[in-house]
């Protein structure tokens, strides 16, 4: 019966849904996981990276987290091919706006300007919508730090936390369980950390197995994001014992990557 | 002609002046003696232009409905900073398409999130510059010399409008055409309003 | 790809946001209001029209286009009151002294022409021809304002390409009262109480600036309207003919005569006693 409705995107199923877009949604849910949380002083992403190989060349490969423009940042989840298409067009959005307004563009903005091209996929015949889901994380002037999340229908919403893909369900519930408002940036990486390691099929978590980045304000009041190297992140899990080496967790003796990316 | 046109700008502690000649001149004769050459932007920015005739409505117009859009697009207004930036954009783009418009503009406005007045001088040619008070046309040569020697960034509106007479009234003693009277509109935290000001006042050379 | 994305996403916030959309919304809406016209294979219409055209410096121009006039428009407590002669010349050659220089583009508006006569002819019955669509599709009468700003608009479109007319649209709408509008080729468009248009302009604003007055009589108006074309008449060379005379009230315009300036000259002279500098007589 819905076989009949379900190849093209521009048309309603008899009962009023958008099988294509569905679909879509669908094949983010068993994407990695992608989460922000919404701290007083900054936002942190964390996202789980599912292809894992001792091959994969850490540095060269980022697949979850990229840079929109130097006050925004962005995770993804879903199909990388299509993400790419995506940021490049928000990059190329971002520096045009930078380029006529000689500001930057409002993060909000930012959001609809892709939202309204997903939204195009959703309703023009012949093509697919794109199969991602983002997590987006920025500052801006107006609203400050900032936390949306897209899907592949074109929507768009501001959240405190929030996640996507595989098991975002329960990392949802976690989020609500324990976020709580007046946290700071490193109380926020901790408990990415923590939701990250219940959701996350493998117990021990590790810089092979996750991506991290934060946005935040420096001591000077310049807004500052980074992603995180894989040295930051092990020394993260390791403050937080989460660790994938079965040794004592050592308190502190990593030092402290949420302040080590202050000077950055 | 257009030089013979009076644009003025100055700013203060909290506010922007903006005066802008009421005569409309074509050929031998003025044709009108109160045309206002001002477009509000938005509710923080206000644009002066002078320029070819036909050019500095179409352009002001263009521009206004422009940032109009954009406020209504998002909810939000540009910033004065901002705003010039996009004239600046749009005048640059102009100069190099077919039929550029010839068109000089001062934008006054208020940021009011950064609590400061803001004065921006663009030319036909979109230079763009931040400037605590400015001129276009003859103007310049007559008022910038008084606004060096009177002019202070902490200046109370009353000693604003009083550089302006100052100035004003240079004009009418050595422009060599009577541009007819300025209209004066000010641009502070709550909009952009209408200044009243006494034109009548004959101003002889010494 | 690059085109997929152009295609779906929205015109850029801003090169062109309100480009692309204004063009959609007035291509949607109705069509253009500018006419496409093939212009000639020459590098700049402008120069090449002066060159052909100007009498001035090439007393031999192939093309002698018709100039030279004197019009008047103004607002006054009673309406509003419109003015012309009727002179056309091509260079030194009167090529008509019975033009109608008043355009009746409906029963509650007048256009005024000066400038080149068929560019002003035809962009006013373009005009005439618009209001009436506007009046068809929106069930009333297009108010002055929007009719100015359609010729306006229009002008400024071919800015550059040789248009020389300098107009005036006067009428009463129940919405703006009386309202007067100048509009020329050059783009610009000004409300006003008054206004002279061309060769004999400085004439004719001599006497009527003299003795406007907001609050004149009808007939005081009119006769002011009559006095200034004659007072252009007299002085202007390319200014004569007949006066036409025009008075727009709230439920339209009425039409007072199109008399021959000679008459007028004479009537003013003798029963007046003006135009000294004229003799009569002959000894």
């Amino acid at each position: 019966m819905s076989r009949r409705y379900d190849s093209r995107t521009t048309i309603f199923s008899p009962e009023g849904r958008l099988y294509q877009v569905e679909y879509a949604l669908e094949a983010i849910s068993h994407a990695g996981t992608a989460l922000g949380i919404l701290a007083t002083d900054g936002i942190v992403l964390a996202a789980e990276r599912k292809v894992t190989s001792k091959l994969l060349e850490q540095d060269t490969s980022a697949e979850k987290l990229y840079i929109l423009n130097d006050n925004m940042i962005t995770a993804v989840a879903g199909m990388t091919a299509d993400a790419n298409i995506l940021i490049n067009y928000a990059r190329q959005a971002a520096q045009r706006y930078l380029l006529t307004y000689n500001a930057d563009i409002p993060c909000e903005q930012l959001v609809r300007r892709l939202c309204d091209l997903k939204q195009g996929y959703t309703q023009h015949g012949g093509l697919r919508p794109f199969g991602v889901s983002f997590i987006y994380a920025g500052w801006d002037n107006q609203r400050q730090f900032q936390l949306y999340q897209s899907n592949p229908s074109g929507n768009y919403t501001g959240w405190k936390a929030t996640s996507v893909g595989a098991n975002n369900a329960s990392a949802q519930s976690l989020l609500k369980q324990d976020y709580n408002e007046e946290c700071n940036l490193k109380q926020a990486c901790e408990l990415a950390v923590k939701v990250l390691s219940k959701t996350m099929d493998s117990t021990k978590l590790s810089s092979e197995k996750i991506e991290f980045a934060t946005v935040g304000r420096t001591e000077k009041g310049t807004i500052y994001h980074h992603l995180w190297s894989p040295d930051e992140i092990d020394a993260l899990l390791k403050e937080h014992g989460l660790a994938k080496q079965d040794e004592e967790p050592e308190p502190s003796s990593g030092g402290d990557p949420a302040a080590g990316v202050a000077v950055h | 002609m257009y030089v013979m046109e009076v644009l003025l700008g100055i700013t203060g502690k909290d506010f922007t002046i903006i005066a802008a000649s009421k005569a409309a001149m074509r050929g031998a004769s003025i044709l009108k003696v109160n045309d206002d050459k001002t477009r509000p932007l938005n509710k923080h920015t206000l644009m002066a232009y002078s320029g070819e005739a036909g050019d500095t409505v179409q352009f002001a117009e263009y521009v206004q409905a422009n940032v109009q859009l954009y406020s209504m697009r998002n909810s939000t207004d540009l910033t004065p900073y901002e705003t010039a930036s996009f004239v600046r954009s749009e005048l640059a783009k102009s100069l190099r398409s077919r039929s550029p418009y010839t068109v000089n503009l001062l934008l006054g406005g208020y940021d009011p999130i950064k609590d400061q007045p803001q004065l921006y001088w663009i030319d036909y040619l979109a230079s763009c510059a931040n400037v605590p008070y400015a001129a276009h046309g003859y103007a310049q040569y007559y008022c910038l010399s008084i606004l060096d020697k009177h002019h202070h960034p902490d200046i109370s509106f009353e000693q604003g409008m009083k550089i302006l007479r100052m100035c004003t009234d240079e004009l009418k003693r050595r422009l060599p055409i009577d541009f007819k009277g300025v209209i004066v509109k000010v641009v502070t935290k709550d909009g952009v309003r209408e200044e009243p000001y006494e034109d009548d006042k004959q101003v002889l050379a010494p | 790809m690059d085109a997929l994305v152009a295609q779906y996403s929205r015109p850029a916030h801003q090169e062109g946001f309100a480009d692309e959309d204004q063009q959609q919304l007035t291509a949607d809406i109705q069509p253009p209001l500018s006419l496409k016209f093939a212009l000639p294979p020459i590098a700049s219409s402008q120069q090449w029209l002066r060159a052909m055209t100007d009498d001035n410096s090439n007393p031999n121009c192939p093309i002698k286009i018709a100039h030279g006039t004197t019009t008047l428009a103004f607002r006054f407590k009673g309406g509003i009151i419109v003015a012309t002669d009727s002179r056309a010349t091509a260079g030194n050659w009167i090529a008509s002294q019975t033009v109608k220089k008043v355009i009746e583009i409906n029963s509650c508006l007048l256009g005024t022409m000066a400038g080149g006569a068929a560019d002003c002819q035809y962009w006013l019955a373009y005009l005439g021809m618009q209001c009436r669509l506007h009046e068809l599709r929106h069930k009333r009468r297009i108010t002055v304002c929007a009719a100015s700003k359609i010729l306006a608009n229009l002008v400024y479109s071919y800015k550059g390409m040789g248009l020389s007319m300098g107009t005036m649209c006067a009428g009463v709408t129940p919405s703006e009262g009386p309202a007067l509008y100048y509009i020329d080729s050059d783009g610009t468009r000004l409300a006003g109480n008054l206004f002279c248009v061309g060769s004999g302009q400085t004439f004719a604003y001599g006497v009527l600036d003299a003795q406007y007055n907001y609050d004149l009589s009808d007939e005081d108006a009119l006769e002011l309207g009559r006095r200034s074309i004659l007072a252009a008449t007299h002085r202007d060379a390319f200014s004569g003919g007949f006066i036409n005379l025009y008075h727009v009230k709230e439920d339209g315009w009425v039409k007072h005569g199109f008399t021959d300036t000679n008459g007028v000259f004479w009537d003013t002279k003798l029963n007046k006693g003006e135009f000294s500098n004229v003799t009569a007589n002959l000894d």
